[in-house]
């Protein structure tokens, strides 16, 4: 029993790093833009798919393939941008849900009529074998994975800290009105962040393919999850995120453990209503 | 007669098709210091707000340095040489000091060589010891001596200053002043709004009175200090 639940809380904080990579995603576009991304985990999906299929049709092992999603992704997001999320900024809220949404359910179709409903699985990851601590097994592509999402954060962050064109994002976010005025020009501002966010979900995506399969579904799913880890998080800190991201995978694989393979999301959400309920501002929010 | 900098013309300006300023002309010469006083909600701040383009003129023109600047987005106006630092500072609260600094310079990098900084630090040397620290942790002083120098850093031709004593106990003004003072003998061309008339009035070269969104009077500094209506109504002697 108790180590079922060890065995799961590993597995789960180790997907928490990937979960974190995603909401970090998320969180360069709504920290900039104030724009609430509901297809942003359907960007983690296309991810996901475009992995399995360059692994099949070129053979590139999914460890690799960010190297060309990641730039497929970072245009795609460009494209989502200037056709529609440009368009609706001085719109009011719900104008820029519907058309967000409107962008998840059209990625989710597409999805559907490319590779059809049934969950596909790359049959093959260079990462192989398993680590044993005693009587617990880690899978090493979930290692591998949780490292890589680690390490991509860090380069988040030191793009962000070290790179002019960072420093104006994180400007941007603070004071839109006063970037404009040291020479920002924020309609690229944007689009450089709404780019940068959708291309990690190439990273994630790749790593997710390591040891997951993808159906056409999963988009909904990882977008919740990703607001539920950036909200319990709050606006503004990295370290912030990569815990909260390993809290919701941990309450994921309690969920599994202790109650049923169903609950798994039950408990995270439940998690996700009490701190925000206790805490409105998150965990790690500044405001 | 020195060249004209920033000369703006029939300017009409507002929020949402609410006119704010009507019919405003005034022009501020190069190396001139030029203060713009006028009650609460006159219009001084949709002014300033016009000029660096955060607000689009509904009618009017505005140049700078002869070439027409009204219509431009507020980064292009910034790269060409007009600094305005907004009411309350605005800084980024969430970046050091130094960042704040650095970011200054986004628009005009290539002076970060010139030794900008250090002449900043020399001016402001609080900013620094706390050139670590994240603006939001500076005090009410420190904060608008860090928004004056962020708009130093990009070495401007035209500071624009929207109200620098605001929320300021009358010490820290002082500094402030004083800190204007190095600026203007420097050669610095400086368009000042202030609600501290007194102030603007003692340091400035010429003054504009504005109100409710027009131009009502107008002159040099020592002369609109011996004016009836201003002695009346803005320094209450």
């Amino acid at each position: 029993m108790t180590d079922t639940l060890l065995q799961n809380l590993i597995n789960g904080a180790l997907t928490g790093c990937i979960y974190a990579l995603i909401a970090l995603g998320l969180s360069l576009i709504f920290g900039v833009m104030n724009v609430v991304n509901f297809a942003h985990g359907d960007f983690v999906m296309l991810s996901m798919y475009l992995t399995f299929w360059i692994g099949l049709w070129a053979g590139v092992d999914a460890v690799f393939t960010p190297l060309l999603t990641f730039p497929a992704l970072f245009l795609i997001g460009l494209l989502a941008y200037y056709a529609l999320i440009n368009r609706t900024l001085r719109q009011r809220y719900v104008t820029q849900i519907a058309v967000t949404v409107g962008l998840m359910t059209f990625l989710r179709a597409l999805t559907q009529l490319i590779w059809k409903a049934q969950p596909r699985a790359l049959p093959y990851s260079l990462i192989q074998g398993n680590i044993q601590i005693g009587p617990y097994t880690i899978l090493a592509s979930r290692l591998v994975s949780a490292a890589a999402s680690v390490l991509a954060i860090l380069g988040v962050y030191f793009f962000l800290s070290r790179t002019w064109a960072g420093r104006a994002i994180r400007a941007a976010s603070d004071d839109l009105d006063a970037a404009s005025l040291v020479g920002v020009p924020y309609r690229q501002t944007y689009a450089l962040a709404f780019g940068l966010g959708s291309a990690l979900t190439a990273i994630a995506g790749g790593l997710l393919m390591t040891f997951q399969q993808v159906d056409p579904t999963m988009g909904v799913r990882f977008g919740l999850l990703s607001w539920c880890v950036l909200a319990m998080a709050g606006l503004g800190s990295i370290p912030g995120l990569l815990i909260s991201g390993i809290i919701v995978g941990a309450a994921e694989a309690v969920g599994m453990s202790l109650w049923d393979p169903r609950a798994r999301s039950l408990i995270v959400y439940l998690l996700f209503i009490l701190v925000l309920w206790l805490r409105p501002r998150g965990l790690f929010g500044r405001k | 007669m020195l060249n004209e900098l920033l000369r703006v013309e029939q300017l009409a300006s507002g929020y949402h098709r609410v006119p704010v300023l009507n019919d405003v002309s005034f022009h501020v010469r190069e190396g001139e210091m030029v203060a713009v006083i006028g009650p609460n909600g006159a219009g001084k701040t949709t002014l300033l707000k016009t000029i660096s383009g955060l607000l689009q003129p509904t009618s009017g023109r505005i140049f700078f340095n002869g070439q027409e600047i009204s219509g431009q987005p507020p980064h292009t106006i910034s790269r060409l040489g007009i600094a305005h630092v907004p009411e309350g500072g605005r800084l980024f609260p969430n970046m050091s000091v130094m960042e704040n600094l650095l970011m200054g310079a986004y628009g005009n990098r290539e002076v970060l060589k010139t030794g900008i900084l250090d002449e900043l630090f020399e001016l402001f040397p609080r900013l620094k010891e706390r050139r670590h620290q994240l603006a939001r942790t500076l005090s009410g002083g420190e904060r608008q001596m860090l928004a004056i120098a962020r708009g130093m850093a990009s070495r401007p031709r035209l500071l624009m200053l929207d109200e620098p004593s605001l929320g300021l106990a009358p010490v820290l003004v002082d500094t402030i002043y004083d800190r204007l003072r190095v600026l203007r003998e420097r050669g610095l061309t400086i368009l000042l709004v202030e609600q501290s008339v007194h102030h603007a009035l003692s340091l400035a070269d010429r003054g504009y009175v504005l109100e409710n969104g027009r131009i009502v009077l107008e002159g040099a500094c020592a002369e609109l200090s011996r004016n009836s209506h201003i002695r009346q109504h803005y320094l209450g002697l």
